[in-house]
């Protein structure tokens, strides 16, 4: 079982029709099951705990990350490369690339299935070439 | 909350100009899915305002299927 | 009162943003560029609104959760779609 798509379609279920009672939660739970599956990987709880775990670090981060931007002008930019380890479970990737294009100075442009992320990124310093 | 409208009017007017003006094809279609955004979280606070909760769930709709696409 | 203040502070706060983010659009720099731009924006900025709106309204907040939830994913999408586009149109010509 995807913990994530269950995850999500219960939170959208609830959130959707503002109703937590107990025959609510039980109709929630039994359409997020009966939905068809997705193929892909699995991945273990814990590694989905940190992955949410550094999402949800992103939204202050991005904030901080954007008042940086206005108080100092990022003029420059820069494309790096990130190494990502290709068997991780596609939800995953999709969330590192959500998490890395959330904060405001970097854009992922590209996922190479061998294993990186092209980021494009803001500096402030012209980049030495 | 009148005023935090008529700023987000004039504010909603800088993707118009540059969607209108932009020569280059992708600097318009940033200007557009601005512009979606800005109008769906616009028709929200019309709705806080004029607090008519039907109109907000429009906004929320908009947000939800997928705004600019 | 508090709870006004806070919420006129937010939008106030998610205004500037929009104004700040939304001005490069004008100018004559790569579609790239703006895009970072537009992510301290319309993200940023708009998730700003909102929470000053929940605020206001917090009876609706399961609705405004959701708008917020896919207010910040739609829009994170749409800037990865648009990068790698308009990367791709650079390659080609």
């Amino acid at each position: 079982m995807n913990y994530l798509n269950f995850a999500l379609r219960l939170t959208i279920w609830l959130l959707l029709t503002a109703d937590f009672g107990l025959v609510n939660l039980a109709i929630g739970i039994l359409v997020s099951l009966l939905l068809p599956q997705g193929r892909g990987g699995v991945a273990t709880l814990r590694q989905w705990l940190s992955t949410l775990g550094k999402v949800v670090m992103a939204v202050p981060r991005a904030y901080i990350e954007a008042i940086e931007m206005i108080v100092r002008p990022h003029r420059h930019e820069a494309i790096i490369r990130e190494p990502v380890d290709p068997t991780r479970a596609p939800g995953l990737i999709f969330l590192d690339i959500f998490t890395i294009t959330f904060t405001p100075k970097t854009i992922v442009l590209h996922y190479n299935e061998e294993g990186w992320f092209e980021v494009h990124q803001l500096v402030e310093r012209r980049p030495e070439k | 909350m009148t005023a935090f409208l008529v700023i987000m009017l004039l504010i909603l007017g800088i993707p118009l100009y540059a969607a209108w003006k932009g020569e280059h094809i992708w600097s318009k279609m940033l200007a557009f899915a601005s512009i979606a955004t800005k109008a769906a979280i616009m028709i929200l606070l019309v709705s806080v305002q004029r607090d008519d909760w039907m109109i907000g769930i429009v906004g929320i709709i908009i947000l939800s299927v997928g705004n600019g696409a | 009162m508090i709870l006004q203040w806070l919420s006129n502070a937010c939008i106030s706060f998610g205004l500037f943003l929009w104004l700040w983010g939304t001005w490069p659009l004008v100018g004559r720099r790569s579609p790239l560029y703006k895009l970072h731009f537009l992510s301290v924006s319309d993200t940023l900025g708009s998730m700003a609104i909102m929470i000053g709106v929940l605020l206001r309204i917090p009876r609706e907040w399961p609705l405004l959760v959701l708008a917020l939830i896919s207010l910040a994913l739609w829009n994170t999408i749409l800037g990865y779609v648009l990068a790698y586009c308009s990367q791709g149109e650079d390659s080609d010509g």
